[in-house]
């Protein structure tokens, strides 16, 4: 068996025992689903007992079948989608605090910046697409935005 | 039964103020279905008021929020093709084959052939609609949960042609679907199921925060380790329209595919996100002899598109002819007409033939127009692809949180979104295809709520799900539609060792 062969197999290997290891997290869980009173004999926790139990047994099919898997990115590409999650998230938490535009300014930047803008275009997509989007989103279909200091 | 109705309707429909009002309804409603954050029932809910307070007279109201329905319909499946973002809950198997023939630059073909699907689904449909819609009123009602049931268990039947070369791969992705439904209020006891105390958690997940997380979020991340692998280029973009042949080749699936998405339609609480992926699968079931749906196939492309249009229109038999609503959308439909005094039922056709005709009239006149708008716009729409990576994947991220953020107004949501972002990357990345999730989700909260309730209904007999014809009917189809395709593999390989010469 090839090293790639090989490291697909443990990668399949690991992403069923986290799988089986989920299905035991989700199978205790629904389990101590709390109610007082069920119309069908089933009750709420039936369901959840039943995919437990299926998924379970698919993880351990999974884990004796670990099939083939694609490439994983090196550190580069690791680094590049951790920091699109991470700016992604920080400005989805601070659109209520600082607002919409501003918000959107910087992680349309930083995204930008990612997919090979330099600095000025960036900053001008960032900007153009942060007032556009508000723009229709906002005053032009109505929608509620999350507003900052500035209004927007 | 008269069809009186339906040559009134056709002198409302065709009156230049209602044919301008049909026309502003398409055109408002294919903008409204391309965009992830609207969706046809908020479109109608934000035009119900600004047409009843205007004064304009019901039919008019009734074709315009009916032609903004199937614009948005139309509308969904540009997003889904161009940006794997789908519009709507019934474009998001329009992405499946629509998505990978973007990518290899016949967007243009794609947005055409889902165009003339949408037409073909939808004008076959408003047919069936005129003729049957009386008739076929009793199948809403003979659907109790035990029949719901058992469509759901022939909905899963059909998904055995989504099982590829890894089948474990498949049954978990459809696991983890249905998985993710149990999340949130237990209609039926009450309960509180997996919400952690997370008041956001208590609706569940919504469909639209899995399938942009699904498709989008992970698409994104997928691009960016091509940009940081140097092999993200800009996508090229052919000017192809379909030829004459394809159009004819995506007849029958499109025939096909109306009759399911149509008579689910009608059936109330399913809706065009069932339609569209039953009809997916069934027709991949059918026509994938070669492995080529998924990859781009217009077969797969044109019978999720004619479903999703089919079942749009099947909506409306229900509530006109019993006051049930259909679809959501239908149910804000439905508070339309009882804004206006008008009262559903059979009845309707023959007390308001002019409203019933003029919606009828204005379903045949919309689709040729939704039809006529939508192709010479194709060219349009697919160079939007042409735009570099750097203003358009910042455009697709923002749609993503827009899409979330307008609809629910909930930080937490779109955190969601990008959790499953994630799941759904890593997922892509270990040989997961993202349609049994997907139609996991949409099939397993009707299963549940359907299969509980009949045990209910029954005290707990199993003999409920087996006790009517229809559920037989169906019972069979479930069992054929598995059974059929293994018989006919084997009847193949039979015939095939007995032509083999012996060695």
């Amino acid at each position: 068996m090839s090293d790639l062969a090989q490291r697909q197999r443990r990668i399949g290997r690991i992403a069923a025992g986290v799988l089986m290891a989920f299905a035991v997290f989700y199978g205790t869980f629904g389990l101590m689903i709390e109610y007082s009173f069920s119309s069908d004999p089933i009750g709420p926790r039936g369901f959840p007992a039943g995919l437990a139990v299926a998924l379970f047994g698919l993880g351990a099919w999974y884990w004796l079948v670990p099939g083939s898997t694609e490439e994983w990115p090196g550190q580069e590409g690791r680094i590049a989608a951790l920091t699109f999650l991470v700016v992604s998230a920080a400005c989805v938490l601070a659109m209520d605090w600082i607002g919409f535009v501003p918000a959107m300014l910087v992680l349309m930047t930083v995204i930008a910046r990612l997919f090979g803008a330099n600095w000025t275009l960036a900053l001008v997509n960032g900007a153009g697409q942060a007032l556009l989007w508000w723009l229709m989103f906002g005053p032009l279909l109505g929608g509620t935005l999350p507003k900052g200091p500035l209004g927007f | 039964m008269s069809f009186d109705f339906l040559w009134q309707g056709m002198g409302v429909a065709l009156l230049p103020q209602n044919l301008l009002i049909g026309l502003i309804g398409c055109f408002l409603g294919t903008i409204i279905g391309c965009l992830p954050a609207i969706g046809p029932i908020n479109g109608i809910a934000l035009l119900l008021p600004i047409a009843y307070t205007s004064g304009l007279p019901p039919e008019s109201a009734l074709i315009l929020l009916a032609a903004v329905y199937y614009g948005a319909e139309y509308g969904g499946r540009i997003s889904s093709i161009l940006l794997n973002v789908p519009g709507d809950a019934g474009a998001v198997m329009t992405a499946v084959d629509g998505y990978p023939m973007a990518r290899r630059g016949e967007a243009a073909k794609a947005l055409a052939i889902s165009g003339i699907s949408s037409f073909y689904g939808g004008m076959i449909a408003v047919v069936a609609m005129t003729f049957l819609a009386v008739p076929l009123s009793w199948l809403a009602i003979k659907f109790g949960p035990a029949e719901y049931f058992v469509l759901m268990v022939f909905a899963f039947a059909t998904l055995g042609s989504m099982v590829g070369h890894e089948p474990v791969k498949t049954l978990l992705g459809c696991v983890l679907g249905l998985m993710l439904t149990t999340i949130g209020l237990d209609a039926t006891s009450g309960a509180y199921r997996f919400t952690f105390d997370q008041p956001e958690l208590h609706d569940g997940i919504e469909f639209i925060i899995l399938v942009i997380g699904l498709f989008s979020i992970s698409e994104v991340l997928l691009m960016l380790e091509s940009q940081v692998k140097g092999t993200l280029k800009p996508l090229a973009v052919t000017g192809s329209y379909p030829s004459w042949a394809e159009i004819r080749y995506i007849w029958w699936p499109s025939v096909r595919a109306t009759v399911i998405g149509f008579v689910i339609g009608v059936l109330p609480g399913t809706g065009a996100s069932v339609a569209s992926a039953v009809s997916y699968t069934t027709e991949k079931r059918i026509s994938d002899k070669d492995g080529t749906f998924g990859k781009g196939d217009i077969r797969g492309l044109a019978a999720p598109e004619a479903a999703n249009n089919a079942a749009a229109t099947g909506a409306f038999v229900p509530m006109l002819t019993l006051g049930v609503p259909g679809s959501g959308t239908t149910a804000v439909m439905l508070g339309a007409l009882m804004l206006y005094n008008i009262q559903p039922g059979p009845q309707l056709f023959v007390e308001q033939p002019k409203l019933v005709g003029g919606l009828i009239a204005s379903m045949y006149i919309g689709n040729i127009l939704l039809l006529i708008m939508n192709l010479p716009m194709v060219k349009l729409f697919a160079r939007m692809l042409l735009m570099p990576n750097w203003i358009l994947i910042p455009g697709i991220t923002a749609l993503s949180i827009l899409g979330v953020y307008t609809a629910y107004s909930s930080v937490m949501s779109v955190l969601i979104m990008f959790g499953i972002g994630i799941v759904g990357y890593l997922l892509r990345k270990l040989g997961f295809d993202m349609a049994p999730i997907v139609l996991g989700f949409v099939l397993g909260k009707v299963m549940e709520v359907n299969f509980r309730n009949a045990l209910a209904l029954s005290g707990g007999e199993f003999g409920i799900f087996f006790s009517s014809t229809l559920s037989i009917i169906l019972w069979i189809m479930a069992i054929a539609i598995v059974l059929v395709p293994i018989w006919l593999r084997r009847r193949q390989a039979a015939r095939n060792r007995a032509g083999q010469p012996a060695a």
